[in-house]
């Protein structure tokens, strides 16, 4: 208790000692020190704002295999390096595209996250697409029929998060691996996704009385579902990770992150 | 031989792999390591296998989790690799030192594998040829030599007065030696290590002198200073023996112990002498042999020894835990605080310990089963090793942060749970969809049948029961009860039927009909009764369901993971189809009695990979729900 009572003391004798430091400094300039404090703090708020209004990040998503950690290698470093495995975290950088290091003047880096497509780790995607300025769905064209109900079941789920919604994401459905001669066309895999998604609106409509709810159903009750339907951009392009033929997702990119 | 060594970063790129090895892997070991291990949380597992058709692999990995690396090694299973987690240790280390995350490709690293290869390899050729007895992994070993060593202790203690008793009446050879090595056993323990020599003494006496002192020697409960005392007094004849057997006691403890080094070979001991001089790290890897050679061995000396050894590392603990108490104390608060502003600088397995026992604790109060708990704290434990802690944290947050998100990915449904897309799936292809519920006794298989009927039923999907439990009286007018009050066709053919018969039949007679679902109800059945598992196996090998839903009520605690591991082995033994069918989905019951104590679906979900896809949660036939994985984990570790 003693020793609180001696800090006391001491506590209030410096701040009088401040006090009188302070009244010795002249009024204006005591007036130009608030105004610069809060003219900064206003700076770095207004920063910020602006900082978030303009996302830059674009997300890859996609089933595990499809090539996401690939494509996002291609788009960084121009290569694939020694291949890649499973991943068990998200790959994420922001940087300049690699295609466009040999552009001269100033570019705006993008941020890139490659969510894992395991099922077990699709939370994560959550965490990212508040801030996605736009989202790739990469979906495997060579070994596209097996996986046909996985992924437009994860792309439902994707079309129907609020935060897509809520904001309009433009989606990409890139159809990866194309330089394989067996892989299907992307107007192939459109049709057979939307005719998924179409059945999976009957029967998500149906889950939805359970507790865990899509917060947005998809599409014109009564019609065909269509992309056409969504209230969000959805394109179709196609790419080839391995050989790094990504030029129609680098122009997706370019399109809502603007240089 | 090695097949293939990979390190790569847990985003997936792969930053080095073994290029001279080569041989291509059949199958696609790594991705399934991946996914079917590593992220279901079952990480803390010594090795994995991996089958494809041609080849059988075992993996081996090791993480660093504080640069986000994965060291993995594959080798063919037959061959019992001595020094893959050696080498697996000693690339990380060698790895960690070059690695640089801008840096992707890492050519020179072909020669330090190479050299530590090597070095490995010939470690584990001394290893072999110094005691070939050794094949089981260093952690193993270590496990049964104390195991041994405590037990050891045990008969020691025990068996001290058994001895002590025996050498009332008679002192015949054989129960001479037996007291003898008890009570040398009990003295060390008892006393530590210091006096041997006295305590042989002691035991000389005790062997040599009559039944007047083996009285008091009982009497005394062994109180071994007092022994000596009086045998010193005694004198004479006494003495003398005591002398003669101290002498010989020592020779036979120096006997005892040549006799388990020679065992083996005459030269190992070179081996074991040169391996030791050979390098630092090989101490430990001795020490290892050596705990084996006892475990084994359960020789008389051996006792003496583990338990001197035990009583070191006692003495040593409680020395470290002396020191470090007052440190802790002194630290206090000011450096913990700095230390969270600080951030940590690489978190250890000693400092994640207590945190992780707190978790472990709080969830087994929720009824997670104990080995889930504690696998699943050694998987978190295992990736959050010799990460830094960040500043502003405290390990316990961390440590909970960490096992929130394991717990979300294993609730996290695998597959899709979505039944009606899969009943529509099957009504194009014409065919009914079949889902059998299986469960043991009183879970309420057929209340909940019932109840997905119904919601089956609310949208609009034709659905039909087969009563298939001809087994308890009274089940199939449960069932009829409950088709009449839905209005919902029911197969039934009476009791003292085979089962797989009737669902046969019923799953025709709803093809005829055009029902869409076909609920499968079937007789409760313990675990371990092979004559029902049986029938049960037979029932879905011959129907070849499309769902078997296993019910269990969220009440069980211990008993879900034998109920469901238990299920899960016997279909598969018994199945005769080489691809069983297992438990694809479980149907939670009982769920409104358990308040917050749902550990029960961690359980189950943990052990058998498969969902969760209903919740029951009360009387009527509305109460059926979807697990909320976000409520459920929140609840576990509240």
């Amino acid at each position: 208790m003693q020793e609180l009572d001696q800090w006391k003391e001491q506590i209030s004798h410096l701040l009088n000692v401040a006090n009188d430091h302070i009244r010795e400094i002249p009024t204006d300039q005591l007036y130009a020190a608030a105004a610069i404090a809060v003219f900064t703090t206003l700076l770095l708020l207004l920063l910020r704002f602006f900082k978030r209004s303009k996302p830059n990040t674009i997300v890859l998503t996609g089933l595990s295999g499809s090539g996401k950690t690939v494509l996002f290698y291609q788009l960084r470093d121009g290569s694939t390096h020694q291949g890649t495995v499973t991943s068990m975290e998200p790959n994420e950088d922001t940087f300049i595209l690699h295609g466009e290091t040999t552009k001269k003047g100033k570019i705006k880096p993008v941020h890139i996250v490659d969510v894992p497509g395991h099922s077990r780790l699709r939370p994560k995607l959550d965490e990212y697409l508040p801030q996605a300025a736009g989202t790739v769905f990469v979906v495997d064209a060579l070994d596209f029929l097996p996986n046909c109900r996985a992924a437009s079941e994860y792309l439902y789920d994707l079309l129907t998060k609020g935060s897509v919604v809520r904001k309009k994401i433009p989606l990409l459905i890139l159809c990866n691996k194309t330089d394989k001669v067996t892989a299907h066309t992307k107007e192939f895999i459109c049709r057979q996704l939307e005719k998924e998604i179409d059945k999976l609106r009957v029967s998500r409509s149906a889950v939805s009385d359970a507790d865990v709810t899509n917060e947005f159903t998809l599409g014109v009750p009564g019609e065909p579902f269509s992309f056409k339907q969504c209230s969000n951009t959805v394109i179709t392009a196609d790419a080839s990770g391995l050989t790094g033929e990504i030029s129609q997702l680098e122009e997706f990119i370019r399109q809502h992150v603007k240089p | 031989m090695l097949e293939q060594l990979l390190i790569f970063t847990r985003g997936g790129l792969i930053l080095w792999s073994c290029k001279e090895l080569g041989n291509a892997l059949k199958g696609s070991p790594i991705d399934t390591l991946i996914r079917s291990c590593l992220l279901e949380e079952r990480s803390g597992a010594a090795s994995y296998n991996y089958d494809a058709p041609g080849a059988s692999y075992s993996l081996k990995w090791i993480f660093h989790n504080d640069l986000g690396l994965v060291f993995v090694a594959v080798y063919q299973r037959i061959l019992h690799l001595l020094y893959v987690e050696d080498l697996l240790a000693a690339v990380k280390r060698e790895f960690s030192q070059v690695y640089d995350p801008s840096r992707m490709v890492y050519r020179d690293f072909d020669e330090v594998f190479k050299q530590l290869k090597i070095e490995a390899e010939a470690r584990a050729e001394d290893l072999k040829k110094s005691n070939p007895v050794v094949v089981n992994g260093n952690r193993k070993s270590q496990v049964t030599w104390k195991g041994d060593g405590s037990e050891g202790k045990k008969n020691g203690a025990g068996g001290g007065g058994g001895g002590g008793l025996k050498n009332d009446g008679d002192g015949k050879n054989g129960i001479k030696s037996e007291s003898d090595r008890f009570v040398v056993a009990n003295g060390n323990s008892a006393n530590g290590n210091n006096n041997n020599g006295s305590n042989l003494k002691s035991n000389g006496g005790n062997v040599s002198v009559n039944d007047k002192d083996n009285d008091s020697l009982n009497n005394g409960a062994f109180d071994v200073n007092r022994l000596q005392k009086k045998v010193r007094n005694k004198g004479g004849n006494g003495k003398k023996t005591d002398s003669v057997v101290s002498k010989a006691e020592p020779k036979k403890l120096v006997k005892k112990n040549r006799v388990w080094d020679e065992k083996p070979k005459e030269t190992k001991l070179d081996f074991t002498d040169k391996v030791d001089v050979d390098r630092d790290a090989d101490l430990d890897r001795k020490v290892d042999y050596l705990a084996k050679e006892q475990g084994e061995s359960m020789m008389d000396k051996d006792e003496i020894l583990s338990s001197d050894s035990e009583d070191e590392e006692e003495d040593g603990d409680d020395a470290g835990k002396n020191s470090n108490k007052p440190d802790a104390k002194k630290k206090g608060w000011f450096s913990s605080m700095f230390q969270s502003i600080a951030g940590k600088a690489n978190l250890e397995k000693s400092d994640l310990e207590p945190a992780l026992k707190a978790l472990k604790d709080r969830l087994m109060t929720k009824n997670v089963a104990e080995e889930i708990a504690e696998k699943l704290c050694e998987s978190v434990a295992a990736s959050l090793e010799g990460k830094k802690l960040a500043s502003f944290t405290r390990i316990s947050s961390t440590v909970h942060t960490a096992m929130e998100e394991a717990l979300v990915r294993i609730l996290t449904p695998r597959r899709s749970i979505d039944i009606l897309r899969d009943v529509h799936a099957a009504k194009e292809q014409r065919k009914p969809y079949v889902v059998v519920f299986v469960g043991v006794n009183g879970v309420g298989k057929s209340t909940n049948l019932a109840k997905v009927a119904y919601w089956l039923q609310q949208h609009n999907v034709n659905v039909m029961m087969a009563a298939c439990d001809t087994f308890r009286s009274g089940a199939v007018e449960q069932l009829r009860t409950h088709a009449r009050r839905l209005q919902i066709p029911i197969f039934e053919k009476g009791y003292e039927k085979d089962p797989a018969i009737v669902a046969k039949e019923a799953i025709q007679e709803a093809s005829r009909n055009g029902s869409d679902v076909v609920l499968v109800d079937t007789a409760g059945r313990m675990q371990d009764n092979e004559p029902l598992m049986r029938a049960l196996s037979k029932l879905i090998y011959l129907n070849n369901p499309d769902l078997v839903l296993f019910v269990g009520e969220a009440l069980v605690g211990n008993d879900a993971v034998d109920q469901l591991s238990k299920f899960n082995q016997k279909l598969a033994d018994l199945a005769s189809s080489p691809t069983p069918r297992l438990i694809d989905g479980i149907l939670l019951t009982k769920f409104d009695t358990i308040d917050d104590k749902v550990g029960a679906a961690l359980s189950m979900v943990y052990i058998s990979g498969a969902p969760v896809m209903f919740v029951g949660c009360g009387q009527s036939y509305t109460d059926l729900k979807k697990l909320n994985v976000k409520s459920i984990v929140k609840t576990l570790l509240k």
